[in-house]
């Protein structure tokens, strides 16, 4: 054989890579088939269904009071969210009115879940961009004080099952609303301490400035919600836009980024967790008084017919479709999960990035495999 | 050129910045515990395992219905005194099913099941995770780890 033959077929070839389900920065079991040319990204197909539980069918079994604590699964980083919007469904449902003090008390869990599932989501975030470890232990750190509260007032630390169709499990503890405006004040400078972490640090602006643009028209069409959508410019948010509980009360504003790279996912997420400050703070100061609770074991019997609620996830917009046929368990159980929206943006995302930069934008994503799969 | 120096230059400032937030909490204390000697004490509301007052149940069966794992089983007979009371024929959980949402205690009208507070709840055989709930020594192992 002569040397020229040889080198003629020496040629280079684009190849499929599997990246994950037990990837390190796949957040959860997310498999991701990356067809690769080098180290550039030329497509990306995701597979997704590892965690499938089959919540709808469960659904389809259990009471309404019984499939609350379910919901706690979807999205497990923001269990109290989940459950408000779950609860909201089923009162819209059977048309029941809600006491003031519990409308409030939802307000404060859903903005301080709110912050928790930002905490996690922006330091895993900046972990897998490689500040190895110090800025997740200070988001778990602070994220830690929420949850203590969460525990105190139901007795557990990530299955919260809070949230009750017409109010909530139990009342807060003595004492709580001080533990509130403490973790409030504590929280504050906390945020300004991560941000001088990140906000002009050159390795981390480089890696994310311009990284993973999405356009507002894209975002728009493939149904992405939440901080994701409002990083590319369009200020939608459910809790302005169509104002649930007593949100409308609350003075808050939406913050929305220009681009819509990684950085401004980023950014929007940092400044919405003082805006849910603001939030929660107002509704301590103005919370009634009255009883919020309501009686566990009612059977609820829906009149027959069909409702569609939504709210505003830390994630972006969930929502639980139900059709009652008039008995005490509901007919069909439809759930429109964020994170199953926002993931189907991503290969459009990653097309002609580099593997490193691929991972940065699921970070930034910030998906949650629980609700995408169900 | 000049990129190049202001770059290494707001590289270092920001390096100093952020050295200045972990330098504020090296003098921090501790927020950890050092586990296995130092264990941390559950709340009042704390969620652990189902445990039951057997004295105050009026056997009626609510936290068996609400449950929506199904980990409860109990089974009550006629009594054998003259007023036919209620007797326990058995009272099982399956804590493999459990998933500590608590709505049992909830729904208790006598509070006679509740959650209590153990949380170190790993063991080596599949059938320790079966509980008669009226057996008293039930939780003792779990109780004292340091019990064999």
């Amino acid at each position: 054989m002569d040397d020229t033959s040889l080198k003629e077929d020496i040629g280079t070839e684009e190849f499929w890579v599997n990246m994950g389900p037990q990837h390190p920065s796949t957040h959860g079991v997310l498999r991701l088939e990356l067809k690769l040319s080098g180290e550039t990204v030329v497509d990306g197909i995701v597979h997704i269904g590892y965690l499938h539980r089959s919540m709808e069918k469960i659904a389809e079994n259990r009471t309404y009071t019984q499939f609350i604590p379910f919901t706690d699964r979807l999205d497990y980083l923001a269990s109290m969210n989940n459950n408000l919007a779950y609860v909201l469904a089923v009162e819209k449902l059977m048309g029941i009115e809600v006491s003031d003090r519990a409308k409030y008390i939802r307000v404060i869990m859903a903005e301080l879940g709110r912050i928790a599932s930002h905490l996690f989501g922006i330091t895993t975030f900046v972990q897998d961009l490689g500040a190895f470890a110090t800025p997740l232990f200070y988001g778990m750190r602070e994220r830690e004080k929420i949850v203590e509260l969460f525990d105190d007032v139901c007795g557990q630390r990530l299955t919260y099952n809070y949230m009750r169709v017409g109010g909530v499990s139990r009342d807060l503890p003595n004492g709580a609303d001080g533990k509130i405006k403490g973790i409030i004040k504590y929280l504050r400078p906390k945020f300004d301490d991560l941000e001088a972490l990140f906000n002009s640090n050159p390795i981390f602006t480089a890696r994310t400035r311009g990284v993973g643009v999405l356009t507002a028209s894209k975002a728009v069409n493939y149904g992405v919600t939440g901080p994701n959508l409002r990083a590319s410019g369009v200020k939608w948010d459910l809790r302005k836009d169509e104002p649930y509980l007593c949100y409308d009360k609350f003075t808050f504003d939406i913050p929305v980024g220009n681009n819509g790279d990684a950085w401004d996912r980023y950014k929007v997420r940092m400044d919405e967790m003082r805006q849910s400050l603001r939030i929660a703070e107002q509704a301590v100061l103005g919370l009634p008084e009255g009883d919020p609770t309501v009686k566990a074991g009612r059977i609820f019997r829906p009149e027959p017919g069909e409702t569609y609620m939504r709210s505003e996830n830390p994630r972006g917009e969930l929502g639980f479709y139900i059709v009652s046929d008039g008995s005490p368990i509901p007919f069909r159980m439809k759930i429109r999960s964020p994170s199953f929206s926002n993931i189907a943006v991503l290969p459009d995302l990653i097309r002609g990035l580099k593997i490193a930069d691929a991972v940065c934008v699921l970070g930034s994503l910030d998906v949650v495999m629980g609700e995408i799969d169900r | 050129m000049i990129k190049y120096f202001t770059c290494i230059i707001s590289g270092i400032w920001n390096l100093a910045k952020g050295l200045f937030v972990t330098l504020k909490n090296v003098f921090v204390k501790p927020v950890t515990l050092q586990y296995p000697t130092q264990k941390l004490e559950m709340t009042q509301r704390y969620r652990g395992l189902v445990d039951l007052y057997p004295e105050k149940c009026i056997k009626c069966g609510q936290c068996v219905k609400i449950c929506p794992t199904a980990c409860l089983d109990l089974s009550v007979k006629a009594g054998e005194g003259a007023d036919k009371k209620k007797e326990f024929g058995h009272f099982k959980y399956n804590m493999e099913l459990c998933c500590f949402c608590g709505l049992c205690e909830q729904v208790c009208p006598t509070q006679a099941i509740y959650m209590n507070k153990i949380y170190e709840i790993a063991v080596y055989e599949h059938g320790k995770l079966h509980i008669d709930l009226l057996d008293k020594d039930k939780y003792d192992e779990w109780a004292n780890p340091d019990v064999k």
